[in-house]
């Protein structure tokens, strides 16, 4: 579906404005009585150069909307678009060389390999998609992130808070239209966890990538530009220019009224 | 903390399938062997039949035991070792390494009993066909009786215990110990005496009479204490494989084996112990397979027996020798789906960096390669040093008359089992998704 042909045309989708888009998105697990549907019907378009959190509570599907957008997971129906190109349902092999090219990710596990440096963790992705590595260029994102004096060093010898700026540096490092973070700052402590989500941050504002990042702390999504709540697989809601107050309130009365389908028709999808 | 060891063995079945398999083949192996000793042991047997049960016993049945010992030992290793998480999830919740200690041994001395008693029955056949066997090749009279007796269950049981606590023993203290990368002194210190041991063994063949009946004896446990020593000491040996062999690696299997290279450098430890049963099987099936060869062509030059006994002493001989090379074979696929079933997390991870699965598979396939030329490389040396005491004592020659078809046989066998068993068991655990993959507890 996606050869080579068009990845070179539309790498990093800069003939659209268009980072992510996803159409009646939905995913159920299980079968027959004990399936759940987590999520349902989602339709969602993100410009590029945004940062946008996906807030809700536990079992509301934001992790699921994470993974079915960044073609981890195959959604039962509906269509994921990533910088103007559709993803596909082919074997594992292609969906890989479709991300590879247009999807970075940052989990709250980090996922280095333990055996390679920070260098090398870095450099992976391009190593594995047989582009050429610029060493250059991978020193300057690892200096972004304030990683320049450890190149040589091993996961297992850096803090949670390095690991998961090396994570960042090596999502950063293909330049892809759309970089999910599930939790970034899930397994941090309060000053790390800021660092992160400064880099986030930074990546959008200076070097105009697109993020979208999956939390459940108010705090975390305050530093995004706009906030789009979940609740039982449907969008149910979306905030500009977030406050922890503001956010915390919301998902605080997230139940009362979930009326996803008011946000859908305001995008226009 | 016993009682946790059982509820973890219990609710992990398949966890512990490798080492329960292991256990169960090396009892049967020995009770089998053994219970010859039984046999000759029996009432009314003849003294040529008990002379002849009594050596195969006490030969193969010897090599096989200490085999069997370090087979054992290598794959608990390997499955103790994939339990660092957990082992360190238990020291964060409270336990004090004396518990872990008691509940890995535990769990090996229950699983090592399990074992050793699933093999009792089949045992009692296998030696009863094994008698068979020496029957209808006329060594043993007709009338006698099989018997399975104290001396099989003895042992059976006393050498599997020995190995699986031994090595969970060792396995605990090391993962126990913080993250240290030299190795142990420990470890140099069994290297250097396996080897030593070894090098004594072969250099007994040499004071033995050249048509002593337990001429086989002294170079085949050589050449296992050599291999031993070899696997010991392939920590230090692999860096030197793999700085020669980068460049070919990384040009056949891309950025696969660049991958290669990397895990290899950093986990010489962990594939050490892989090295083991593999070093072991091309050693000992080179040694025994060559040193059988001999033995046959001298028994048929002397002319001392007619050429159809001589026909059907060399099927029986080969049978028994084929017994314990087949093991070997299968310790090997064990450890090896031991040692990389274990690796579901690593290979999530590698696809979440941007790998595909052909690129897992091909790192995977590179690895193998790497393990066997160094496993069969050493193996045939330690089994070169055994054949070479067996040929120049029992022949007038050094080196056997037999060709290189065994050994290439024995290559070939070690590089498909080594190489398939590894892709097979990587290309099933590519069947889970990547996300799920990663996120597979300890």
């Amino acid at each position: 579906m996606f050869g080579s042909k068009r990845d070179k045309t539309g790498a990093s989708g800069r003939g659209t404005d268009e980072a992510l888009r996803l159409v009646k998105v939905s995913k159920s697990y299980g079968e027959g009585e004990s399936a759940v549907r987590a999520l349902d019907g989602v339709s969602l378009s993100l410009g590029r150069g945004t940062f946008t959190a996906v807030m809700g509570p536990s079992g509301s599907g934001k992790t699921t909307l994470l993974q079915c957008a960044a073609g981890l997971e195959r959604p039962d129906s509906g269509i994921v678009m990533v910088a103007g190109e559709e993803m596909g349902k082919g074997s594992e092999a292609e969906l890989t060389k479709f991300r590879r090219r247009r999807i970075g990710f940052v989990f709250q596990q980090y996922n280095l390999l333990p055996t390679l440096t920070v260098a090398q963790n870095t450099v992976l992705p391009l190593k594995l998609a047989g582009r050429r590595i610029d060493k250059a260029k991978a020193r300057s994102v690892l200096e972004q992130v304030g990683l320049a004096g450890r190149l040589k060093h091993r996961p297992d010898e850096l803090s949670g808070g390095q690991r998961q700026r090396v994570a960042i540096a090596r999502a950063l490092v293909t330049e892809p239209a759309v970089v999910f973070a599930d939790e970034p700052t899930g397994a941090l402590d309060i000053r790390s966890a800021r660092d992160v989500l400064h880099l986030l941050q930074e990546a959008v504002r200076v070097h105009g990538r697109t993020v979208v990042m999956v939390t459940h702390d108010p705090v975390a999504a305050s530093y995004a530009d706009s906030v789009v709540f979940l609740a039982d697989g449907r969008i149910a809601g979306h905030m500009e220019r977030p406050t922890v107050d503001a956010v915390a309130e919301r998902l605080a009365h997230l139940g009362d009224d979930i009326n996803g389908s008011d946000y859908a028709a305001q995008l226009g999808v | 903390m016993f009682a946790l060891a059982m509820r973890s063995i219990r609710q992990r079945p398949g966890r512990f399938a490798a080492t329960l398999f292991s256990s169960f083949l090396g009892a049967l192996i020995i009770m089998t062997f053994n219970s010859m000793h039984d046999t000759a042991a029996g009432a009314g047997v003849d003294d040529r039949s008990a002379e002849t049960l009594t050596v195969a016993a006490s030969v193969v049945g010897g090599y096989g035991s200490l085999l069997v010992f370090f087979a054992v030992a290598s794959t608990l290793t390997v499955a103790v070792r994939q339990r660092s998480e957990e082992i360190e999830l238990l020291r964060t919740t409270g336990a004090t390494p004396a518990q872990i200690k008691r509940m890995i041994v535990g769990e090996a001395v229950a699983v090592a009993l399990l074992g050793a008693a699933l093999a009792v029955v089949p045992a009692m056949f296998g030696g009863q066909l094994l008698l068979d066997v020496f029957q209808d090749s006329g060594q043993v009279a007709g009338s006698v009786e099989h018997s399975f007796g104290a001396i099989a269950l003895a042992t059976g049981f006393d050498i599997t215990l020995l190995a699986s606590v031994g090595a969970a023993f060792l396995a605990v203290r090391r993962a126990g110990r913080a993250a240290g990368r030299r190795p142990g002194r420990g470890r140099t210190f069994f290297a250097y005496a396996a080897l030593v041991a070894g090098a004594l063994s072969v250099s007994a063949t040499f004071l033995l009479d050249s048509d002593a009946e337990i001429m086989m004896a002294p170079p085949a446990y050589g050449a296992i204490l050599l291999s031993v020593g070899c696997a010991l000491f392939s920590t230090r040996i692999l860096p030197g494989v793999l700085s020669v062999l980068e460049g070919p690696i990384t040009a056949l299997a891309g950025a696969g084996g660049y991958l290669t290279v990397r895990n290899m450098r950093q986990r010489a430890a962990q594939l050490s112990n892989v090295l083991m049963p593999l070093i072991l099987f091309t050693g000992m099936a080179v040694a025994t397979l060559y040193m059988q060869g001999v033995e046959n062509d001298t028994v048929k030059a002397s002319g001392l027996v007619k050429a159809a006994d001589a026909k059907t002493l060399e099927t029986l001989n080969y049978a028994v020798v084929g017994i314990i090379v087949a093991f070997c074979c299968i310790m090997l696929i064990n450890t090896l789906y031991a040692a990389t079933s274990y690796r579901v997390r690593e290979f999530g991870q590698q696809r979440l960096a941007g790998a595909t699965p052909r690129q897992v598979l091909a790192m995977v396939g590179a690895e193998s390669a790497v393990l066997t030329v160094t496993g069969v490389a050493l193996g045939s040396l330690t089994g070169f040093a055994g054949i070479v005491a067996f040929t120049t004592v029992r022949t007038d020659q050094v080196l056997p008359g037999q060709g290189l078809g065994i050994w290439l046989a024995v290559a070939g066998i070690a590089a498909t089992v080594t190489i398939g068993t590894s892709m097979a068991t990587a290309w099933r655990q590519l069947r889970t998704p990547a996300v799920e993959a990663v996120a597979l507890a300890a």
